[in-house]
């Protein structure tokens, strides 16, 4: 298998679980629970 | 293939916008999924959508890094980066290919019986103009008061949220025609244009202006699967060419940063030049494994 690919798989894998364990589930709960209005171009 | 591809995409786009009681209660799903980003543009403002959009979260994650306080852990949106990142080392730009709603909805119109054009190559550069600057810098940069930055794509360009939010919401929600202005007609007039052009253009979204298929692209020459291109079976007949969406020549380009994976040059080649596999590692330079050349060879 290619060593880059590996290499990046690794990196962002430990970046998803840091992500995950900082918090940043509950925030994107958070914020996919409100319409976005800048989404609907309104805000 | 072709039609396996066709079936994935239904599958996908129905599958994740699922949620059909909109009508009767909350106006947006609001369950444990949400907190699942799409691995596709798909804007978490529809009013079916159960996931949540990886681009508008990136840009709400970097326009709230001047909220951060000492003190406090800050939310650098690394969950995002990694799922993305991960999703993008593995399959590159698959997942427009095969999973992005919007890139169907493009697909779909494509299919109208019209004339056809090519996209003028040096507009493919757009998207990492808008990968860059509306969604990294703009929202980091350009602060409001509280110190809060704004999701610029999301309220500037996005079609697939003018489309699957936007629309949807102004009719669900009536109370909000008295906010709508510039923002909202401005958003109308792109996705207009882009859904006629998308009639006459394959995929002129993906190719021109979409984020994350420019963020995905990054990683297309390091994938872990990849389209292998063998040699020693082409003959130059350039039906690969023909039908890809994107405009990718297999034979000169491979691991181009459009190839969306799609899978449609692999039907056409008749002779087998193409494969869909795991890359393999590059073979050691000969002067390693064998000695130097003027060695001689062992």
């Amino acid at each position: 298998m290619p060593k880059k690919a590996l290499w990046l798989i690794i990196i962002f894998t430990v970046l998803f679980i840091i992500g995950i364990n900082t918090g940043d589930l509950d925030y994107l709960l958070n914020l996919g629970n409100t319409i976005c209005l800048s989404c609907i171009g309104v805000g | 293939m072709v039609s396996f591809r066709w079936l994935v995409q239904t599958l996908m786009a129905l599958g994740t916008n699922a949620y059909l009681l909109f009508p009767f209660g909350s106006v947006i799903y609001q369950g444990p999924l949400k907190a699942v980003c799409h691995p596709g543009l798909n804007c978490y403002s529809c009013p079916a959508a159960l996931l949540s959009c990886p681009v508008g979260a990136v840009q709400n994650f970097i326009g709230s890094l001047r909220l951060w306080s000492p003190g406090q852990w800050p939310h650098l949106g690394l969950m995002v980066l990694g799922y993305l990142g991960f999703i993008g080392a593995v399959v590159g730009r698959l997942p427009c290919g095969w999973i992005c709603p919007f890139g169907f909805i493009q697909d779909l119109l494509y299919k109208i019986p019209v004339r056809k054009f090519n996209l003028w190559q040096p507009l493919r550069y757009g998207k990492y103009v808008v990968l860059v600057v509306f969604v990294v810098l703009m929202p980091f940069f350009l602060i409001d008061a509280v110190g809060l930055g704004q999701p610029w794509f999301c309220k500037l360009i996005c079609p697939s949220g003018t489309l699957l939010g936007a629309i949807p919401l102004i009719f669900l929600k009536p109370g909000l025609w008295v906010t709508v202005g510039f923002y909202f007609w401005n958003k109308v007039t792109i996705l207009a244009v882009i859904l006629v052009s998308a009639a006459l253009i394959s995929r002129p979204f993906c190719r021109v202006l979409c984020p994350l298929g420019a963020f995905y692209g990054l990683f297309s020459r390091n994938t872990l699967v990849h389209l292998e291109f063998i040699e020693g079976n082409c003959v130059n007949c350039e039906s690969c060419v023909r039908y890809c969406p994107t405009g990718v020549k297999p034979y000169l380009d491979q691991g181009s940063r459009e190839c969306i994976m799609c899978l449609k040059c692999l039907d056409a080649c008749r002779f087998r030049a193409l494969d869909f596999s795991i890359r393999r590692p590059l073979p050691e330079p000969e002067s390693q494994s064998q000695g130097p050349s003027w060695l001689g060879k062992k």
